[in-house]
């Protein structure tokens, strides 16, 4: 039991902006009362729901491909020393799984989604996030290329497709799915990529990435996963995509979808000398769809490595930059791209790229429906977080960042413009609340009785950056996992999985024409049960007329505040 | 530079219509791997299977695999980085001596039709073997055709997979990559992961005779190591857990017998082209698993006194 007393919490679910008062835990979950147990004093702090990062990439082949591939890396980043209760592991640009759960814990997260799992690897995914420790843990199923489902849309059997899909999902132990590149990737198997929404793609005549989107996102509402498709769009990271952009959304009206890392979807020009942020123009159309949340997949400067299923633009990035590429096709499902990057101040692409991920967070003006990321590793390392929410809570900061970009840079871009700053209520909704109701896990990202007793408590400082980097303690689960930086409770936390319905009729379709495409049998493409540690089954009860991204306060979600 | 372009061997199977394999024989060293895979299978694009594809074998020696190939190029031994090379420089459309390429044992006209076929294809892959990483150049070598295939996509899809064999080494690379952070050659004499190939590797390490103790686990270095690196394990305390007799464990302090794992006791093998496969045991074994003997070691090393660094602050993690 544990009592928390003193401090101003910050419950934006519950409508809770910075009011003294006590938050009490029994058995791991926020209660009314509670008497005797252990008493933090939050005199001074902040008492925040624990952060929820809703696309990362922290786990599975993909990042342990970056990993052998950038060993200079790690030879740089922070080393974490085996202690008593700890692990020994590596942080930087691809943490080591241990590193990981420690570091997200220790900057006060509790909930990650790690937003890339192909089927065909998902046991290696698994054992991965078993090894994450401390941390919830959720992940999405790569579905945009799936050529099993692509080749049932092309003769129009959408039901087959639906219950494919929610056949993988089951069979995948994953909790969404994301759409990558949809098409673009299937096309670079043979050396092609699908740059128009309404072209078919490579290889179909009727397949078209704006059937893949349009079918999946309502596939995923009527099987009532809880968390909509997770969409990265075409044209990733390209001068003027943000035309692709705004014809993807308009065929998303009537779903809901999660546009992932939308910076790298922001940009106007036709080349990369005149590139320039349509942040405006996009959060513009985005403010008038509520059906849509996103995520900012915000860039800072400094060395990234880019990771993405994305394999068409990382062969480009590969010939942009001359630096390593690795790349690994998964076969009828997906690709998987890896090009070390550096982002420069002085380097006017990158300029606009920071600048748009900022634009976004500040233009899109529900904070219930953008997210804090930078899609990490991709856009920077998510160890960073606490650099962005300085910058989000002090315009004249920005400014004079902005004042150090290359001239050319400023015509180009909307920042110094841009006066909002964010308040700690604001930055509760976009790091925990927020992607918490995104995902549709109700006992997320808030502090009311019966949620998860996930809390960081940070000493009040003005200095954001500090404030958030070093939480005075971090509790998850009703206990104190983290301690003035240090690592006390090694618990390990659960995977939330999905198990969407399915006709059980769809495995006599699937197993032939499976044992004919791949190389694995059958019985071997499942990920059995005892694989994923801490499993928890989600409810798929998501029905069309509830909405996402409600106005704060006043959701239908929300339970009673506690007492105190 | 290059780095590694790849893909699952399924996509082989279903889209390569040129495969070429160097410096390695799989018709007696992968059996499955020309059935399964590569040239014998129909494929989703390739409904005729054998006939759609173009099978190129380079190597050193005639091997049983060359009665299955199309082409065969030998090369005299040791030229491998040579013939790569030169291949890389006709990809570009550069100029290369005629003289220089002799050296090799083969003529130019003929890395000019394997350019030429390589550009053609709409499917690319090589599979490379320890004839050629570990041959002389070795891991210039593997970079310098990675390197190839990865430039090869300016004109066509290509990718290369090393052939990787010995049991589940794919999958403690895979492990100790995603604890460690490297894929081996890795020290925690510190207490924390330290990478250096040559010197922190097996082999140097054994040759050198840097260890106090050596714990074998899936693997018969009595076989296969230096002389001196075989020296240094019958020296000191060595323990092997090998369901069998081997090189290895004749030589050790103690060796436990163990189940053999995919027939007796369950597991996980990574392929040589990384995806997880489960193994499920079809037979009962007397004999404890690897797995439940590591446990065990484990739960006993536990309960004594630790020998552990000073717990450190935990830093920031900025690179
Ligand atoms: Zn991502």
């Amino acid at each position: 039991m544990l009592r928390i007393t003193g401090g101003k919490v910050y419950d934006p679910a519950n409508g809770i902006n910075g009011e003294v008062r006590d938050i009490c835990i029994a058995d791991g979950k926020v209660v009314a009362n509670v008497e005797g147990g252990r008493t933090i004093d939050a005199n001074g702090m902040i008492v925040f729901p624990g952060g929820v990062d809703i696309h990362t990439h922290v786990a599975g082949a993909a990042l342990n491909f970056a990993r052998a591939l950038t060993p200079e890396n790690q030879r740089v980043a922070a080393k974490f020393m085996r202690t008593k209760d700890t692990r020994m592991g590596i942080g930087g640009q691809t943490p080591t799984t241990f590193a990981t759960g420690y570091l997200y814990a220790g900057m006060g997260y509790t909930t990650v989604v790690e937003a890339a799992v192909p089927i065909l690897s998902a046991k290696h995914t698994h054992e991965e996030l078993r090894d994450t420790p401390i941390v919830d843990k959720a992940c999405c199923l790569l579905m945009g290329n799936n050529e099993l489902v692509m080749d049932l849309l092309e003769v129009g059997e959408y039901e087959k497709a639906k219950h494919t899909v929610a056949w993988l999902i089951s069979a995948a132990k994953t909790y969404g799915i994301k759409a990558v590149n949809p098409g673009g990737v299937a096309a670079w198997k043979f050396g092609k990529d699908a740059k128009q929404i309404h072209s078919p793609i490579d290889g179909y005549n009727k397949v078209n990435p704006g059937t893949i989107i349009a079918n999946l996102a309502k596939i995923v509402d009527e099987l009532g996963l809880p968390h909509p498709m997770h969409l990265h769009c075409n044209n990733l990271g390209v001068p003027g995509n943000v035309s692709t952009t705004l014809e993807t959304m308009k065929l998303l009206e009537g779903n809901r979808a999660h546009m992932a890392h939308l910076q790298f979807h922001a940009y106007g020009g036709d080349d990369w000398h005149n590139m320039r942020s349509e942040s405006v123009q996009l959060a513009e159309y985005f403010n008038a769809h509520p059906n849509l949340t996103c995520d900012a997949g915000a860039v800072l400067f400094g060395n990234a490595v880019t990771i993405t299923a994305d394999g068409p633009w990382q062969h480009l990035l590969y010939q942009l930059t001359g630096r390593k590429w690795g790349n690994l096709d998964v076969e009828n499902e997906t690709g998987c791209g890896i090009v070390p990057y550096t982002y420069k101040g002085s380097n006017l692409v990158n300029a606009v790229q920071w600048a748009v991920g900022l634009e976004l967070l500040l233009l899109i003006n529900d904070p219930w429906r953008i997210f804090l990321t930078t899609d990490h590793p991709n856009g920077a390392c998510f160890w960073r977080y606490p650099e962005i929410i300085h910058l989000l809570m002090h315009a004249d900061i920005r400014r004079e960042r902005v004042r150090a970009l290359p001239d050319a840079a400023l015509s180009r871009i909307y920042l110094a413009d841009l006066d909002r700053e964010y308040t700690l209520y604001e930055i509760a909704i976009i790091t925990s609340a927020g992607p918490a109701r995104a995902l549709g896990m109700k006992q997320k990202g808030h502090l009311g009785v019966g949620a998860d007793a996930d809390i960081a408590i940070y000493n009040q400082n003005p200095d954001g950056e500090l404030m958030f980097r070093y939480p005075r303690y971090v509790i998850k689960g009703g206990e104190v996992a983290v301690e003035e930086g240090e690592i006390r409770s090694v618990k390990d936390g659960h995977e939330f999985v999905c198990q969407p319905s399915y006709d059980e009729k769809i495995e006599d379709y699937l197993k032939p024409v499976f044992q004919q495409q791949y190389t694995m049998s059958f019985e071997n493409y499942p990920v059995e049960a005892e694989r994923v540690h801490g499993m928890q089954i989600a409810e798929c009860s998501y029905h069309k007329e509830t909405r996402t991204g409600a106005p704060e306060g006043d959701s239908p979600r929300t339970t009673p505040p506690s007492g105190g | 530079m290059g780095g590694k372009v790849s893909c699952t061997l399924g996509e082989v199977k279903n889209r390569a219509d040129f495969i070429l394999y160097w410096g390695g024989n799989p018709a007696e060293c992968h059996p499955r791997h020309f059935t399964k895979y590569t040239i014998m299978q129909k494929g989703k694009f390739l409904p005729e299977g054998r006939k759609g594809r173009t099978m190129v074998l380079v190597d050193i020696r005639e091997t049983m695999s060359v009665k299955a190939a199309d082409i065969f190029l030998q090369v005299r031994p040791g030229k491998d980085f040579e013939v790569i090379t030169a291949l890389r420089a006709l990809v570009k459309g550069n100029r290369v001596d005629t003289a220089l390429v002799e050296e090799t044992g083969l003529k130019l006209e003929q890395l000019q039709d394997l350019v030429d076929r390589m550009k053609r294809c709409k499917f690319g892959v090589i599979f490379f073997g320890m004839g050629l990483s570990m041959t002389r150049g070795k891991h210039m070598n593997s970079a310098a055709v990675l390197t190839l295939a990865a430039e090869m996509n300016a004109f066509t899809k290509f990718v290369a997979m090393p052939m990787r064999g010995h049991g589940n080494v794919a999958g403690a690379d895979m492990v100790l990559r995603w604890t460690t952070g490297y894929p081996f050659g890795v020290n925690l004499c510190r207490g924390f992961p330290r990478f250096n190939p040559g010197e922190f590797s097996t082999v140097d390490l054994l040759v050198r005779g840097d260890i106090d103790a050596a714990f074998v686990l899936g693997a018969d270095p009595g076989a296969t190591m230096p002389q001196p690196g075989i020296d240094t394990l019958a020296r000191v305390p060595t323990i092997v857990l090998d369901p069998k007799v081997t090189h290895t464990s004749r030589l050790a302090r103690v060796h436990i017998t163990t189940s053999v794992t995919g027939i007796s006791s369950p597991g996980t093998a990574y392929r040589m082209d990384e995806v997880p496969l489960p193994l499920r045991p079809v037979l009962k074994s007397p004999y404890p698993s690897d797995e439940e003997v590591v446990r065990r070691i484990i739960a006993a090393v536990d309960k004594k006194t630790a020998w552990l660094p000073r717990p450190e602050t935990m830093s920031s993690g900025v690179a």
